[in-house]
This record gives C-alpha cells, sequence and structure tokens, in this order.
C-alpha cells in the first residue's frame, strides 16, 4: 500500500491518492445528482432558473460536497439537516426520507423543498444525502405562493417542518395527500418530489459504490480531509487580509407593503485569521415578504466570503469555518414566526451586497462595484386561449458593476442566482397568450460613468394576449442606484411598467402585489446599469468614443458624464 | 478501388488508404501546415505517391476531416460579418442567456458576441408562433440597410428572424432583395442552417456560419484544385461533425457542419468496428496528447445532438450553436497532462497540458514538468528505444529526474509515484466514462470500450477492468484512428425540425406529412429520387407536459400513438429513472436522418500466415503493475505478427507504430481475423 501522508488535525489520515480520487468521485456523484435533477424537473423555475441544490453532508452536518446552479443555497444545507436530525433523534431509519421548508429552521422560503435521505452502511449511517428545491406552487394567497404584500408566513403557502415522508422506501400517502391537496399544480409538485427523492436514492447507491471499494473509515477520512484543507485554505486567505473594521450601509427600497426606505448596516472586522460579519442595528423585520431568516443569512454572507477565499474550488463547510456571522433575532435578516419570508431573496442579497461593499477595496482583484443586484422577478398568471390555467415566472438579467481593470458585465443575472437563464423568447411565445416586442440593452436608463464604466441592464417589452392576466413583481433598487466605488459614478435603478392598451397611460412599479392586464396592455420590465470604477474623468477618450459608436451612449450623456464633445458631423444621437 | 482519408489535426496530418480489393494499406504523416492546412493535407498525398506509390486514378472514395472551421471561430479568424435582425432583438446575440456558471465570480461577463452592435441591423418583420408571416420585410428599409453595408465592406450576412424556425418565408424574402444588392456578400439565413427554436442559439448558429463561410469555400475550392491537379478526380468529401460525411459543395453552404469532424471520425469509426465484431452497444473513448473524449453508441447508431457549446467550460457559457454533433463529453485528461501536487496536498492530473510542443519531459523537447507519458514510460509500459515505431528516442532519465521532486513531495519511490499519476489520470477517466453510461441509463456490462488515440491503449486494461465493461477493443490503426473512422462514415443528412405539439391523434395524421416532406428534403440533397439507396431513421423529441427537455425518441415506420407513447415512457426511464405514465405527452421536434447506402471500409480478413506466438514476441520489458504486483516481467509482442484468434495471458504489452497496449495479469488478449485485438478481464462477463 501506498504510505499514508496527509495527517488531518483529528488525527485520521488518508494518502493524497486515495484522496483525490475519492474527492473526484464524491464531486461527481453531486454532480449526478444535479444533472438528474434538472433534467427530470416538471418546473422551468428548477430546469431553467435551476433554483435548487444537491449535496451531501457527514453524520455531523457537515457539508462535503454541494452541487448547485445559483448561489442561494450556499452552505444552508447544515442548519435544516440538523433540524430534522434533532426532532427524530435516536428513530431516523435506513430506508427513510424526510422533508422540511422551514424559513425559521435553516430553511430559506416555503417554496424552498428540502428533501433529505440518511444512508446507512452495515447499518451504521455514514452520511445524508440532500436536495433542495423551489415547488412552483406550495398554495397560499396567489398563484406561486409568493404574495409580495403577505404579511404573515400564513398567505405563503404549506409548510411541512421536519416531517418524516417515507419508511423503509414507502412514501406515506397521508402526507402525498396533504401536499396534492395545497398545491394549485399537484402534477407538477409530485413530479419534482418524485426527481428529487430520485437524486436522493442516486447519492446513496454512488456513496454505497465509493464505501464498497475504499472501505468506510478511507472515505470518512477523506470527508474529514476535504474539510480541514479547505479550513485551511481559507484561514491563510483571511490571514493575509490586513486587519480592521470595515463597514457599509445601504438602503432597501420598499418591503412590498409600503414603500418606505429601509437602512440597513454591517461592520466586518478582520482579524488575524477570522472574519466577523456583524449586523447588528440593522432594523426590526418588515411588515412585507422581503425579510429573510437566519439560515438564508448566513447564506447571503458564505456568498461573498466564498467569492472572496475560493470562488472556484467546490464547496464544503470547511471554507466557512473562520466566519462568524452575528445578528440579533427578529431582524429584517433574521426574521422569526410569522414574519413573511416569500421574497427573501430581495432581503438576502442587500446582506450579501452589504459584506461586498465593505470589502471591494480590499481585493479589487475578486470584487466589482455594485449591479442591479434585485432579482427583478415577475410573474404572469392567467389563462391561455385553451382555457388552460399558465403562470410565467421570470427572473430578469441586469447590469453589473465595473471593475478596476474592465467595463461593468452587461445583462447577466443578479448575485443570488447564477447558472439562470434567460427564458427563451420563442419558446414562451409558443407556450403562454404573450408577446415580446423588444429584448434589449437599457441604453436609455444608461450606467455608472467611470474610468470603467458599469454593465447596461436590459428592456422586455411583453405585450399581453389574453384578457384577465394577472401581474406581479418585486424590485429592489428601485429607488437606490447601484454604488460606484473609488469616484465611480451610481449606476441606474430597476422598474417595470405598464401601458395601458386602451388609453396609453404609463404606471410605473418597484414593488406590485397583482394588477389585472387586458390584451393590448404592454408590461415593459426595465434594469438598471452597474457602478462605475474609477473617476470618469480618466477614460480614455477612445473608449468613450466607442460607446457611442456602438449606440451605447448618446452625444447628450458622453457630454454630461464625461465631459466629451462629439466632433462636428459625428454622431448627434 | 483505393478509399483515402486526410485528418488534419492539431499537430500532424495524417493519410490514411485502403485498398479495398488488395488490402494494401497507405500511410502517411506531415506536420499540419496552419495557414493553409490543404498544403499538408496535399504533402501526405505527394509522400503516398511517392513512398507507398499511390496511383490517385484508382482513388474512388476521398475523404478530408480538419479543424479550418474550428480554428477560423476559435481564433476569431472569420471576416466582417453583418447580422439582420427582427426589430426590438438586435442585442439578442450579446445578451444571450445571461448565465454565470462561475457563481462566485463577481467580475464574470459573458462570452463576448462575434459582431458588435454596429453591425447589428433591426428590420419590421412579423411571423406569430403558428408560423404565419404577419407582415414582411420591407424593401425600401433593406435597400438602406444593405447600402449601409457596402459603405461599411461586410464580408458577410446573417440573416435571423424571430420565429423563423415555425416558417423561413421572411428571411427568404430579405436574403433574395439583400443577394439584388450586395452581389458579392456571402448570405448566410438561419432556416439553412437551423430549424430549431431558440432565438439567441440560432442567431449565434446563423451568425458563426457567415463568419466563416468565405473562408472555408476558398479553402475547399482551393483543395478540389490541387487534388484535380494530382488526378484525384473522385468524388470529395468532407468530415461532418455528425459521424457522415458531404460532398464539398454541400460542405461550403453550412461551414459550421463541420465544427467537430475529428472526434466525430472516431465515432463513425467506432461504430463500424461495432458492426464488423457484432456489437451495437459501444463506449468509445479517444485519448489524445491533451483531452480524451468519449461517447457512447446504443443500438448500433452514434447519439447526435444540437445543443453543441464552442469554447464552453464548467465556468463559460461558451457559444451554443444548433448543428448536429455527435454526443461527446470531453475531459482535460491525455499523454500530455501534467501532474502536480496542488495547494491542499493532493495529486492532480490535467487539465494542463503539455500538448505535443513542449511535450513530455521524455521527449527533451523542454518540457520540464512529469506528464502521465512520463509515468508510462518509468512503469515500463512505454519502451524509450521503440517509441511511435522507433523513430522517436524517449529520455527516461529525465523523465526520472523530473518526478523526484513530486516522489518527494508524496514520500514515494519515482515508481510508485509513476503509478499514483496513472491512478489519478484513471479515475478522472472513469468518473468521464459514467457520465456518459450510468448517468444517462446505460450499463457498461452491456457495452464493448473500443479505445482509441496514442495514448488509449495504454489505459484499455485497467479502464475495462474497473468499468466491467464486456470486453475492450483496440481497433486497427488506433493511433491515427480518426482517418480511419473516415474511410467508415456515409454521406449523411440531419433534417431536425422545432413542431410544437400535443401528442395525440391529430398530431398523428400531421405528422405524417411532415415527415414525408423532411424524407423528400433529404432526396433532395442527395439528389437522389428513390429511397433505395437511403436508409431513413426517424426520432421524436417527446416530453411530459410540463418539461423543458425532451427525451430524443426512436420510431419505426408505422407511426402510432400508442407505440409512440410506450417507446417514450422507456426512454425517459431509461434516462431519467422514472416516468409519469399518466401525464399528456408533447411532441417538440422532429428528427429525421437519411444516410446514403454506400460502400464503407470492409477491413476483411488478413490472410493468415500461420505466425506463431515466438514470431510475434519481440522481447520482453520489465513494468510497474502497481503496489501488490510491483515490478514484473511482460512479454513483448508485434500486433502485426501475433497470431489471429488466440487467447494469450497477460500481463503483456502490444506493441504497434502508432500506440502500445498494456495487457494486465487476469486478462487476455486476442487479435481476431480482421486484426482486430480484443481484450477480456478472465472471470469478468
Amino acid at each position: 500500500m501506498l504510505n499514508p501522508k496527509i495527517n488531518a488535525d483529528d488525527g485520521q489520515s488518508i494518502d493524497p491518492i486515495s484522496m483525490e480520487i475519492i474527492h473526484g468521485k464524491l464531486l461527481a456523484l453531486v454532480n449526478e445528482m444535479g444533472i438528474a435533477m434538472q433534467r427530470t424537473s416538471m418546473s422551468p423555475v428548477i430546469y431553467e432558473v435551476l433554483d435548487f441544490a444537491c449535496g451531501l453532508c457527514d453524520t455531523e452536518f457537515n457539508l462535503i460536497a454541494q452541487t448547485n446552479g445559483i448561489t442561494l443555497f450556499t452552505g444552508t444545507f447544515s442548519a435544516q439537516l440538523k433540524s430534522v436530525v434533532e426532532e427524530y433523534e435516536g428513530q431516523i431509519q435506513q430506508g427513510d426520507i424526510y422533508v422540511t421548508n422551514d424559513p425559521y429552521r435553516g430553511g430559506t422560503h416555503a417554496c424552498d423543498f428540502a428533501i433529505i435521505r440518511p444512508i446507512f452502511s452495515h447499518g451504521v449511517l455514514v452520511a445524508y444525502a440532500l436536495n433542495v428545491a423551489h415547488w412552483v406552487d406550495i398554495g397560499g394567497a396567489v398563484p406561486g405562493s409568493l404574495p409580495p404584500d403577505a404579511t404573515s408566513v400564513f398567505q405563503e403557502g404549506l409548510r411541512l417542518s421536519r416531517i418524516r415522508l417515507a419508511k423503509n422506501d414507502i412514501l406515506n400517502p397521508e402526507i402525498v395527500r396533504i401536499i396534492t391537496e395545497n398545491t394549485r399544480l399537484p402534477e407538477i409538485a409530485l413530479g419534482d418530489l418524485n426527481a428529487q427523492m430520485a437524486t436522493v436514492r442516486i447519492a446513496e447507491s454512488r456513496l454505497m459504490e465509493i464505501i464498497d471499494k475504499y472501505e468506510l473509515q478511507t472515505v470518512n477520512d477523506a470527508f474529514q480531509n476535504i474539510l480541514v484543507k479547505s479550513e485551511q485554505k481559507s484561514r491563510a486567505t483571511v490571514l493575509d487580509l490586513p486587519d480592521g473594521i470595515y463597514t457599509a450601509t445601504d438602503i432597501v427600497d420598499g418591503d412590498g407593503v409600503t414603500t418606505d426606505p429601509i437602512n440597513v448596516q454591517v461592520k466586518v472586522t478582520i482579524s488575524g485569521e477570522r472574519i466577523i460579519v456583524d449586523f447588528t442595528g440593522c432594523p426590526p423585520a418588515v411588515a412585507g415578504p422581503i425579510n429573510c431568516g437566519r439560515g438564508a443569512l448566513s447564506s447571503a454572507v458564505k456568498t461573498v466570503f466564498k467569492a472572496l477565499v475560493a470562488p472556484h474550488e467546490p464547496s464544503n463547510e470547511g471554507w466557512f469555518r473562520p466566519l462568524e456571522v452575528i445578528a440579533p433575532s427578529g431582524t429584517i435578516f433574521t426574521a422569526e414566526k410569522p414574519s413573511p419570508t416569500g421574497w427573501y431573496y430581495e432581503g438576502s442579497v442587500q446582506a450579501s451586497e452589504l459584506v461586498w461593499k465593505a470589502l471591494a477595496s480590499l481585493l479589487p482583484e475578486r470584487f466589482s462595484a455594485g449591479s442591479y443586484s434585485s432579482l427583478c422577478v415577475i410573474y404572469l398568471s392567467g389563462h391561455t386561449q385553451d382555457g388552460e390555467e399558465f403562470i410565467h415566472i421570470e427572473p430578469t438579467h441586469g447590469g453589473w458593476g465595473a471593475c478596476q481593470d474592465r467595463d461593468g458585465a452587461n445583462a447577466v443575472i443578479s448575485l443570488t442566482d447564477g447558472d439562470t437563464f434567460n427564458y427563451s423568447i420563442e419558446l414562451l411565445q409558443a407556450k403562454f397568450p404573450l408577446r415580446v416586442k423588444t429584448y434589449a440593452l437599457n441604453v436609455e436608463g444608461g450606467v455608472g460613468a467611470g474610468r470603467y464604466r458599469g454593465g447596461y441592464g436590459i428592456i422586455r417589452e411583453y405585450e399581453i394576449l389574453a384578457d384577465n392576466t394577472l401581474l406581479t413583481g418585486s424590485f429592489g433598487r428601485n429607488q437606490t442606484p447601484p454604488w460606484g466605488i473609488h469616484g465611480g459614478q451610481e449606476g441606474s435603478t430597476n422598474r417595470f411598467e405598464v401601458i395601458d392598451g386602451k388609453t396609453g397611460d404609463v404606471a410605473i412599479y418597484g414593488r406590485l402585489n397583482e394588477r389585472k392586464l387586458f390584451k393590448g396592455d404592454v408590461v415593459r420590465i426595465i434594469t438598471g446599469g452597474g457602478g462605475g470604477w474609477g473617476n470618469p474623468s480618466e477614460r480614455p477618450e477612445s473608449e468613450i468614443k466607442a460607446d457611442i459608436d456602438l449606440g451605447l451612449l448618446s452625444a447628450k450623456r458622453a457630454y454630461a458624464e464625461y465631459g466629451y464633445k462629439v466632433a462636428e458631423g459625428g454622431c448627434d444621437d | 478501388m483505393i478509399r483515402l482519408a486526410t485528418d488534419v489535426g492539431g499537430t500532424f496530418t495524417d493519410l490514411l488508404g485502403y485498398d479495398e480489393q488488395t488490402g494494401k494499406v497507405y500511410s502517411a504523416k506531415s506536420l499540419t501546415t496552419v495557414l493553409n492546412q490543404s498544403d499538408g493535407v496535399m504533402n501526405t498525398i505527394k509522400t503516398a505517391i511517392k513512398v507507398d506509390g499511390l496511383n490517385t486514378q484508382n482513388v474512388d472514395f476521398f475523404v478530408h476531416g480538419g479543424t479550418t472551421v474550428i480554428n477560423a471561430i476559435t481564433e476569431r479568424k472569420g471576416v466582417k460579418t453583418a447580422l439582420i435582425t427582427t426589430n426590438g432583438f438586435r442585442d439578442v446575440l450579446e445578451i444571450g442567456r445571461g448565465n454565470r456558471p462561475d457563481l462566485y465570480n463577481l467580475k464574470f461577463r459573458s462570452p463576448q458576441a462575434y459582431v458588435n452592435r454596429q453591425l447589428r441591423f433591426e428590420i419590421d418583420e412579423f411571423t406569430d408562433s403558428e408560423g404565419q408571416s404577419v407582415s414582411e420585410p420591407n424593401v425600401s428599409e433593406l435597400k438602406k440597410i444593405a447600402a449601409e453595408l457596402k459603405k461599411m465592406k461586410v464580408e458577410s450576412v446573417a440573416i435571423m428572424f424571430i420565429q423563423s424556425y415555425a416558417n423561413p418565408h421572411n428571411e427568404q424574402v430579405c436574403k433574395q432583395i439583400l443577394e439584388a444588392h450586395l452581389p458579392n456578400v456571402s448570405i448566410s439565413c438561419s432556416h439553412e442552417i437551423t430549424r430549431l427554436w431558440r432565438e439567441y442559439e440560432r442567431s449565434n448558429t446563423v451568425v458563426l456560419n457567415a463568419y466563416v463561410k468565405p473562408i472555408i469555400n476558398k479553402y475547399f475550392h482551393s483543395l478540389e484544385q490541387a487534388l484535380d491537379a494530382q488526378s484525384l478526380t473522385c468524388p470529395h468529401y468532407a468530415m461532418l461533425s455528425n459521424g457522415g460525411v458531404a460532398l464539398f459543395k454541400q460542405a461550403v453552404e453550412t461551414p459550421l457542419n463541420l465544427i467537430e469532424s475529428g472526434p466525430s471520425a472516431g465515432i463513425a469509426g467506432a461504430a463500424r468496428i461495432g458492426e464488423l465484431i457484432g456489437e451495437k452497444n459501444i463506449l468509445a473513448f479517444d485519448v489524445g496528447g491533451t483531452t480524451a473524449k468519449c461517447s457512447i453508441i446504443v443500438g448500433g447508431k452514434p447519439i447526435v445532438f444540437s445543443d453543441y457549446k464552442i469554447e464552453w467550460t464548467r465556468l463559460s457559457p461558451g457559444y451554443p450553436v444548433q448543428v448536429p454533433v455527435v454526443d461527446i463529453v470531453e475531459i482535460g485528461a491525455g499523454g500530455g497532462s501534467i501532474a502536480y501536487i496542488d495547494e491542499q496536498n493532493t495529486l492532480k492530473v490535467g487539465p494542463k497540458s503539455a500538448g505535443a510542443s513542449p511535450g513530455p519531459v521524455c521527449y527533451g523537447l523542454g518540457g520540464t514538468e512529469p506528464t502521465v507519458t512520463d509515468a508510462k514510460l518509468i512503469t515500463g509500459v512505454l519502451d524509450a528505444e521503440n517509441f511511435a515505431g522507433g523513430e522517436f528516442k524517449l529520455n527516461l532519465s529525465s523523465a526520472r529526474a523530473a518526478m523526484v521532486k513530486l516522489a518527494e513531495q508524496l514520500e514515494l519511490s519515482v515508481a510508485e509515484t509513476a503509478q499514483a499519476i496513472i491512478a489519478v489520470a484513471e479515475a478522472n477517466m472513469i468518473n468521464a466514462l459514467k457520465l456518459v453510461t450510468i448517468q444517462r441509463g446505460y450499463d457498461p456490462r452491456e457495452f464493448t470500450l473500443v479505445i482509441s488515440g496514442g495514448a488509449g491503449p495504454m489505459f484499455a486494461a485497467s479502464l475495462g477492468k474497473e468499468l466491467n465493461v464486456k470486453q475492450v477493443v483496440i481497433p486497427p490503426h488506433a493511433g491515427i484512428f480518426s482517418a480511419w473512422g473516415m474511410l467508415a462514415a456515409r454521406p449523411r443528412v440531419d433534417l431536425r425540425k422545432t413542431w410544437f405539439k400535443k401528442l395525440n391523434q391529430n398530431a398523428i395524421s400531421s405528422l405524417h406529412s411532415l415527415i414525408d416532406t423532411l424524407k423528400q428534403e433529404a432526396r433532395a440533397y442527395f439528389e437522389i429520387s428513390n429511397d433505395q439507396n437511403i436508409d431513413f431513421q426517424v426520432s421524436l423529441q417527446l416530453r411530459y407536459q410540463g418539461q423543458e427537455h425532451s427525451v430524443t425518441t426512436r420510431i419505426h415506420s408505422d407511426i402510432l400513438t400508442d407505440d409512440i407513447k410506450h417507446a417514450f415512457h422507456q426512454a425517459h426511464k431509461t434516462a431519467y429513472s422514472f416516468n409519469l405514465t399518466d401525464a399528456a405527452i408533447e411532441i417538440t421536434g422532429v428528427h429525421v436522418v437519411g444516410e446514403l447506402d454506400s460502400q464503407v471500409i470492409t477491413n476483411p480478413d488478413i490472410k493468415d500466415e500461420n505466425w506463431q506466438i515466438e514470431d510475434a514476441i519481440v522481447g520482453h520489458r520489465e513494468v510497474y503493475l502497481g503496489a501488490d504486483m510491483g515490478w514484473r516481467k511482460c512479454r513483448i509482442l508485434l500486433r502485426d505478427k501475433m497470431p489471429l484468434n488466440l487467447a494469450i495471458d497477460g500481463p503483456l504489452l502490444v506493441e504497434e507504430p502508432t500506440t502500445t497496449t498494456l495487457v494486465l495479469q487476469n486478462q487476455q488478449i486476442i487479435r481476431n481475423s480482421r486484426g482486430i485485438l480484443i481484450l477480456k478481464t478472465i472471470g469478468g462477463i
């Protein structure tokens, strides 16, 4: 045999070759779960938006390997898993499957259902496989279960907090009936449940194969090794950062119930190899559903922390060990029952951005200026010509902030998401009574000027083709634009508009509970441009001119923002 | 009656020819000529004439595969291209899908569009989603755009209208008008290349096609002339990405179809090997210098998708194109893959590669970092004196010296370190092979692993054992198998169309006429009027109502609703482990493949010269077979001298000019009567 070499802190040991091979197999395992989930799911929010995550935790609830298409589930598994295991202490058996969707116990919002499978080897518990996925409807006040003006979690649909769903691999039909009776779309819900259960079973058989080949002790050693090595690297990165206290403030533009500005803040303390992120001083939970629970807050901070220490390494609990998050209970970022959390990602992204803003100057090779931030989700629902019910849910892409060495990215998805595609116009036109009239860069809104300018947001226009179509939406940064840095200017804001087909009246919205639309009405979705980096006066004329030539910058704006005069006979847009 | 293939690779251009009557083999190699690949091609032909006495007048099938298209795209060496699209959508090409696969990179940006905003024009026109042309593009507006394009000296134009997948009429109108006003400009319409929905992917497809079309036109024209000048006047074919071939005149119309011709040829070859040994389920694996590519063949036919992504990585969305490409999973593991210890003290192999230059340390061309090839040399699998048929001496001592540092870090001996590198590289390969089998619902035990590429057969034994495949096959000319595969390819056309309907009796009758129309197009493509010479395969893209991704389901000549349903439930279960037999089913697309029933390489029986095993053994070598076995003296056999149909026990090595095969303990190898090597594990299935 090869000589044991790597000595983990806890004295366990594994040779580096087996280590690499087992780690590769664990990543392939979670990857396979993800592929199966994406291809089998019946809801667009999973297969297009990838609003799900799959992973494996050890028996101490530490995340060992995870695959996620979006960042919202960064490190959310441990707390959820712990809540379930504590509930069923001593009763967890081989063949069990659990479900939980509790925002106050490590979860995110009630739509996100976690499916948990304990994995046993020869009667010994060895790991847990998890799959969390956004279900498209779980009842509640409105289709899609996310009323933007909810004031209580009880308007946000069914919650199954820490429930055993299957014993001996037999689904409890009563729980299944509770689910099907409490959703508007029972077939899709069951389809997604099936897909989730299939993925945790895949994890189980793959882990069994690995244990059969390498023996349980070696696999356990590999688990510990993955955690310890990531932790060491993470601590080293933090140690290299200058000690100090870094703060940031921001404004959340309305909670869906009122449009009042909500002031939020963070204090980040770097001390040696530790980072403490403190949200003390943030306001109490608000009336509307943009609150997030402690689990979602932790994920929001971990997202930016991961960007800082290891943007390209596979995720596991080890990376996050130098990180501590402090926040009193019951705030906008640590909401408690029964505060609504349906649109939690609107709140949690602002927590992420606070940390990002506080640290941006510290490591400019990793960070950009402020982005359009909000996922800018709209819902359009109603009936097709054939009388079938439809729900079209769509997050919107937007402009990102400039970096120290280049302009910001145009039209990419917000920080909360990730490998999230926009919805193909041709696909949705074939399915829904909607016609897209424009999908373009939001040139008119502009971007934050700077040595490097922000990236452009988008404009997307829907003509409504069926009467009584309902529109719902919640866009953050509808008043407070993305921040610039080192003299870069602020970007532009997000909003959506309805142009009345009969009167031509235009109504402007940031967050809208519900509006009934009629044939010929137009919904115009507008996302902002990112903040600039550095003083606009330092931007070379050639780059200003290039933007004018591309039709991205008008002569008027070029003069206003950069003092640049277009030569006679040039473009006079 | 000679069939001749030329394959342009990154470093070398290979020629392989078979005389079907005499069994004579022609082969030649030349350095790839980067500027004009046809020079390298002609060099190999001239060499074959001079050295092997090739008579070009006897060649009746010529096929060419190359990297001109993919190179022009990845090196941004196409022509100045403009895009004309529907009013309101000129930024679709730039916005792309807006996804950030590089989740935690706060500086992510989408890949840059191939046509910049200034060269993207919009025009009023509208086709509805049912395929009705509601308003045609306006002639005077188009004339203005044409004048602008002329002023900007645009060389190629791409036309892409929203919903043109359902009706190409408006694109055709636009093209006619532009052709009249821009006589010297190349014009590509999206519907000419793809009739699938998704506006961004279709835009990208037509733009990239337009971007390379004038270059490819010129390239094939000059190659054609050069071939004619050598009296090589038989029909000239180009290798496509779908496992088939097309005449040069067909290839230049939609050059994007040539994007992955090399790998596709290897898979066509693997399918042919399957036919020759009577196996329909093949796992094809080709290990080159930098990457390994795997693909699956089920029921004797390669799987062809139309969602290929150029420059895709785990962290970049790349450029999706809707052209038919054989389904390939590619990983960064090859002979040149570099081994190193990462920050977390684990041993990594690849994806960084020493490539062909400087190459592995043992090549002595300046490489300093230990590679998989160095590990294979140290463990005795490769012979320093007899590499590449002895043309090239390897330096064992420098390979060992480069390995010392790693060995010290790992606290292992140099041989153990080399073995560890091989084990890690193999683990990467196994994960990729599992991705194309188990993860898609196929059981490797029902598959034959066909392994090729210069570095492939060195891994054949251990991969076969670990995957527990039925058997492993090392085809003839394994080291230049792409060229062999081209000789196995038939003229082929893939006609795919998005067609969105609920599966019911109404749909079936219109489905009949749609399939007939597509078959008629295939006949027109091949310029023949009867079906006798065309082998048609029809499949449907099906999904449960509400799903996004469809499952390709092959259907038979009797199109019956119940049969289709049954086949789909089965296919869904295979792919995803469950099915929903009560759910409504939707058709999203129809795929008709037409293959011209024509002669391919026969690889006839070898004349048995009654070789004895003693004739084949050219020596012995110490090979390190891992910690358990240690160093073992292994027999070295020459492939061409091996007795036919005799099972020979491992451990042993089989050498041939382009590669080396390692056979382990408890394994046997047979050279069958066609000269194909078949490796089985004793006690395996």
